[in-house]
C-alpha cells in the first residue's frame, strides 16, 4: 500500500533521509523507531508531500510522484496523518474536526456553507464511534483531554477513508494510559479496515506492544527492520548507539552524520 | 579592602566602548530635545500668565445648561450611527485585502508588502484630514464623516486582521493541508476559527475608537455631535459647551467600558 524506495531528503547541507526504502501493506502496522531527529517525521511528511523529496520515489496506492495541485490534493486525501499534538482545531465541535477529513471530497461551495451532507455525518459520526467518543461530537475540541483529542485525531483521519494512515509521535505527549488506548484505536481500525498504518514512536515498549513490522532508523538510516521478536539489544544498539550493553568498536564504527527534521 | 562603600549597578559594568556609545546617544538625544523645543515658545510665564484666562472659562461653563440635551439628542444619535457604519465598511474593506497581507497566507511577497503598504497609508492619513477630502467630494454632512472613518479605520483592522492571522496555531493548518482540503478550505476550517476572537475583539476596539473620532468630526462638517460643540464655542455659549463635553464623556467613557468588557471576555473563549 505504501512503497517507499531509495528515498532521500537533504535540507541544504543536512541530510535527513538516505536511501530509505520500506513498504507497509493494507491492514499492516508499521512502527518506524528511532531517536528524535533520526529522520522520522521527514520520513512521514516525503509520504504524503508535506516535505518534498530530494530523491527516491514514494508510492500510495500504485500512485508515484503527482504532477499537479490537484493530484497532490488527491494523494493526500487517501492518505490519514496523525500529529504528535493532535493539531485538532481548538474552538470547532469534535464533530467539524472530524468533518475536516470529508473536506477533499465535498464540493467546495457546500463546505464554504458550512453544509454537510447525510453521507459525510453518517460517516463522520461512525469514525467517532470507533473511538468511542460519538457521545461528546459537539463539545469544543479543547474541552476533551489530551487522549481523547488524539483519538479525535484518529477519527478525522479515518474519516478520510484513506488506505494508508501516517502517525508522527502520536503518544509522545500522553500518559501510558492514555497511549495505549491511542495505539489500541489505531492498531483496531487498520486490522478491520485494511489501512496501511505507518508509525512513528520512540518508545521501544509500544512498538514491541503494538507493531506488527518495525522499522528502525537512525541518522536517516535504514539500521533495522524485523518483527518485534527480532529486536534484540544488538538491533537496539544500532538504532540508539550510546545505549548500555553495546561494545566501543559498535560505538566507534556508527556513523554520524547532520541531521535535521523539519518541524512545522 | 574596606567593607564598605557604594555600588552602582544598572546593567552589566560598562567598558570603555559602552561608555563611549552611551555618550554619543546621550548627546544625541539632547541635540534633538533642544531643536524640538526650540520653535515652540515654550514659557512657564505665559502659563502663568494665561491660567485666570482658563479659570474665566470653566467659570463660564457653569453651570451647564441642561436645557441644551434636548437639541443634542439627534446629534448623539447621528454620532453613534456614523460609528457604527463606519465600523462596519471598514470591516468589509479589511476582509478580502487582510488574507494578502498576512505573512502566512500572502500569495506572493510583492502583494504582502503592496497591500501592508495599503494598509498604512489609510492608517498613517488622520480621520480628520480624510474628512476634509470627503466633505469636499460629497458634501457636507455625516456621508462624508462615514467615509472618513471607513478607510481610515480599514488600514487599522486590515493590520489587525492580518496580524491574527500570522499568529494562528500552525498544526491544525499543517493538518487540514494533509487531508487534501483545497486552500479556501483551509482558511475556512483551520485559520478563520482560530483568529475569529482576535478579529471581533479588533472591531469592537475600532467602534470605540471610532465613536471618539466621530464626536470630533462635526468641526469639518462631517456630522455628529462634534458640529453643537464647535458652534457653542463660537458662539460663546460656554454653557451648552459644558454640556456637550459632558455627554461627549458619558459617551466615550461607557463605550469604552462596554467594550472593554466584552473584549476581555471574547478573547478569553
Amino acid at each position: 500500500m505504501i512503497e517507499v524506495h531509495g528515498l532521500s531528503k537533504r535540507y541544504g547541507d543536512l541530510v535527513a533521509l538516505v536511501d530509505v526504502s520500506l513498504q507497509v501493506g493494507a491492514g499492516e502496522m508499521l512502527v518506524v523507531l528511532g531517536p528524535s531527529g533520526a529522520g522520522k517525521s521527514t520520513l512521514l511528511r516525503c509520504i504524503n508531500r508535506l516535505v518534498e523529496p530530494s530523491g527516491g520515489e514514494v508510492r500510495v496506492g500504485g500512485e508515484s510522484a503527482p504532477s499537479s495541485r490537484a493530484d497532490l490534493r488527491r494523494l493526500r486525501s487517501q492518505v490519514g496523518m496523525i500529529f504528535q499534538d493532535h493539531n485538532l482545531v481548538p474552538r470547532l465541535s469534535v464533530l467539524k474536526n472530524v468533518l475536516a477529513g470529508r473536506l477533499s471530497r465535498m464540493p467546495l461551495w457546500l463546505s464554504l456553507l458550512q453544509l454537510f451532507r447525510a453521507e459525510d455525518m453518517r460517516i463522520a459520526l461512525d469514525c467517532l464511534r470507533r473511538v468511542e467518543l460519538e457521545e461528546r461530537a459537539w463539545s469544543r475540541a479543547d474541552r476533551l483531554s489530551g487522549g481523547q483529542q488524539q483519538r479525535v485525531g484518529i477519527a478525522r483521519a479515518l474519516a478520510q477513508q484513506p488506505g494508508a494512515i501516517l502517525a508522527d509521535e502520536p503518544v509522545a505527549s500522553l500518559d501510558p494510559n492514555s497511549a495505549r488506548l491511542v495505539l489500541g484505536d489505531l492498531k483496531r481500525a487498520s486490522r478491520e479496515l485494511g489501512i496501511a498504518v505507518l508509525c512513528n514512536l520512540h518508545q521501544v515498549g509500544y512498538a514491541m506492544e503494538f507493531a506488527d513490522r518495525i522499522v528502525g532508523i537512525h541518522a536517516g538510516r535504514v539500521v533495522f527492520e524485523g518483527t518485534p521478536d527480532a529486536l534484540d539489544d544488538r538491533a537496539l544498539g544500532r538504532i540508539y548507539p550510546g545505549r548500555s550493553g553495546k561494545s566501543p568498536q559498535e560505538a566507534a564504527s556508527e556513523e554520524v552524520s547532520p541531521i535535521t527534521e523539519q518541524m512545522s | 579592602m574596606k567593607d564598605k562603600g557604594l555600588t552602582f549597578i544598572v546593567g552589566r559594568p560598562w567598558h570603555a566602548v559602552q561608555w563611549l556609545w552611551g555618550g554619543v546617544i546621550f548627546a544625541a538625544v539632547a541635540a534633538i530635545l533642544a531643536w524640538s523645543g526650540r520653535d515652540l515658545n515654550l514659557s512657564l510665564a505665559e502659563l502663568m500668565k494665561g491660567l485666570p484666562w482658563i479659570g474665566d472659562f470653566i467659570l463660564r461653563m457653569f453651570p451647564p445648561n441642561w436645557g441644551f440635551l434636548d437639541r443634542l439628542v439627534q446629534p448623539v444619535m447621528e454620532t453613534i450611527q456614523l460609528a457604527i457604519w463606519g465600523t462596519l465598511f471598514a470591516v468589509l474593506l479589511a476582509l478580502p485585502l487582510c488574507f494578502v497581507a498576512a505573512r502566512n497566507l500572502t500569495p506572493s511577497l510583492l502583494m504582502f508588502h503592496a497591500a501592508r503598504q495599503v494598509f498604512n497609508l489609510a492608517r498613517g492619513i488622520n480621520e480628520l484630514i480624510f474628512a476634509l477630502i470627503f466633505v469636499a467630494a460629497v458634501g457636507l454632512g455625516p456621508f462624508a464623516g462615514v467615509l472618513a472613518l471607513t478607510v481610515h479605520g480599514a488600514g487599522m483592522l486590515g493590520k489587525f486582521f492580518a496580524e491574527a492571522i500570522e499568529e494562528v496555531d500552525p498544526g491544525p493548518v499543517e493538518a487540514l493541508r494533509a487531508t487534501g482540503a483545497s486552500p479556501l478550505q483551509v482558511i475556512v476550517f483551520a485559520v478563520l476559527p482560530q483568529a475569529l476572537p482576535a478579529w471581533i475583539a479588533a472591531t469592537l476596539y475600532r467602534l470605540e475608537v471610532n465613536l471618539r473620532a466621530a464626536t470630533i468630526l462635526g468641526m469639518v462638517g462631517a456630522g455628529g455631535i462634534g458640529f453643537e460643540l464647535y458652534s457653542s464655542l463660537k458662539l460663546f455659549q460656554y454653557e451648552d459647551t459644558a454640556t456637550c463635553v459632558i455627554v461627549i464623556l458619558v459617551m466615550v467613557m461607557s463605550a469604552d467600558y462596554v467594550s472593554s468588557r466584552l473584549r476581555a471576555r471574547i478573547l478569553a473563549r
